[in-house]
């Protein structure tokens, strides 16, 4: 793993997460690219490598919603990325309706993690968050696996994308 | 053991205190402020080209909102000569301090609406200060930084302001991207198109100023002997680039 090349991807990505995704919102609803990053790292990484970047991913997810309380993001996308580092071992994740699977099952579990956890904190938390929550699994799950070309260009990854 | 660590970290971030854990979402926002505001400058003007009646339409608001508010502070100094006539009183924006900030970034969803601003507690922010947009109260200052701050909009789930409407106070609850005004009897007249009042509260607003227009007005499902009010904020809030904090008593 080249973790210099993984800081700066993953500090332009949160950058792109937190200001320019609203450019390709659709009724509010937009993609997660740091989902997007978890599962591809879980996907191509080592065990040890999906479960650093994992819980890095999480921390930036976290740290881009201001006012909001840090550690369900971090918590929820490591040991969901963890868990599916573990679960490559067993199934090979390769072609892209699987790594769309992987995405949309992730996004969901995740979304529903922090919603717990938030709740867990006493955050607040609205009615129709369940409906926005699978909006942003599903907009994430179309658009993830064309983004995992590109970032395993940037990150040198040379197994089969 | 990795995992461990990890998890126990982030426990721990689940677990501090939310002001200390507000601290690394400050810094982010400081730090990436720079490409945080290309990037929503660049979203607001890939959103949609803004047809010149968009543009003018959006002036009138604003003239329409000004105007609402000199209304309401004209009638309060009336009120105020008529009470206190011959006593001394300061003209109610005397000595009141505007500081403008940038908008960094524009978090309006389901549940949550909050903006983060270029000034902070070193330009005399504190929690609570009103927020201006296009002329009406847009929110107030929810988290201080030294140079960042929260503002939490009047359509946050979680905010909920004192209101004038139909010459009544009530409490605006945020609901997404509205707002609304529970437990209001009918015999109050109210229809839509008309205006909402951010009330007075002292040491924070001497005036009331316009915060929204009712947008839909009925009754009330389970109880029809009150109104169920849904408020619309009187400015398009993320096409906004800068605000104004109110500052009732600067130092």
């Amino acid at each position: 793993m080249r973790w210099f090349r993984f800081a700066v991807f993953v500090s332009l990505v949160t950058v792109l997460q937190a200001s320019l995704i609203d450019t390709i919102a659709v009724t509010n609803i937009k993609p997660d690219l740091l989902l997007i990053l978890l599962v591809f790292f879980a996907i191509y990484c080592s065990t040890t490598e999906a479960i650093i970047t994992s819980f890095t991913i999480g921390f930036a997810a976290d740290i881009i919603i201001v006012g909001s309380a840090m550690g369900p993001r971090i918590l929820s996308f490591g040991l969901l990325g963890t868990a599916l580092a573990y679960l490559g071992r067993i199934i090979t994740i390769r072609k892209m309706p699987y790594q769309s699977l992987a995405i949309f099952i992730t996004g969901f579990l995740a979304g529903a993690m922090v919603y717990l956890l938030s709740l867990l904190k006493g955050q607040p938390t609205t009615s129709g968050i369940f409906v926005s929550l699978f909006g942003t699994a599903l907009y994430s799950s179309v658009v993830g696996p064309f983004l995992f070309l590109p970032s395993a260009w940037w990150m040198r990854i040379r197994k089969r994308v | 053991m990795l995992l461990t660590w990890f998890t126990l970290a982030g426990l721990i971030f689940l677990f501090a205190p939310q002001r200390l854990t507000n601290k690394f979402q400050f810094t982010f926002a400081r730090i990436f402020r720079w490409p945080l505001s290309i990037g929503r400058n660049f979203t607001l003007s890939t959103r949609a080209q803004q047809p010149l009646t968009d543009i003018i339409s959006r002036r009138e608001s604003q003239y329409q909102n000004h105007i609402a508010n000199l209304r309401e502070e004209l009638l309060q100094e009336r009120q105020k000569v008529k009470k206190l006539s011959g006593l001394y009183n300061r003209y109610v924006w005397e000595g009141v301090k505007f500081v403008l900030a940038d908008v960094i970034t524009v978090t309006v969803d389901e549940s949550r609406g909050e903006l983060i601003i270029n000034r902070g507690q070193i330009d005399g922010l504190a929690k609570d200060q009103f927020v201006l947009g296009d002329n009406s109260i847009i929110g107030t200052i929810s988290e201080v930084s030294s140079r960042t701050a929260q503002v939490k909009l009047v359509t946050d789930s979680t905010s909920k302001i004192a209101v004038k409407i139909a010459g009544v106070g009530r409490v605006m609850q945020g609901n997404g991207n509205t707002a609304r005004v529970p437990l209001l009897p009918i015999k109050y007249k109210v229809k839509t198109g008309d205006i909402v009042l951010a009330n007075k509260k002292p040491g924070f607003l001497d005036v009331p100023l316009i915060a929204g227009r009712v947008a839909q007005c009925k009754r009330d499902d389970e109880n029809p002997s009150l109104w169920d009010i849904t408020v619309k904020p009187v400015c398009d809030i993320e096409r906004l680039n800068d605000v104004a904090v109110i500052i009732m008593n600067p130092q």
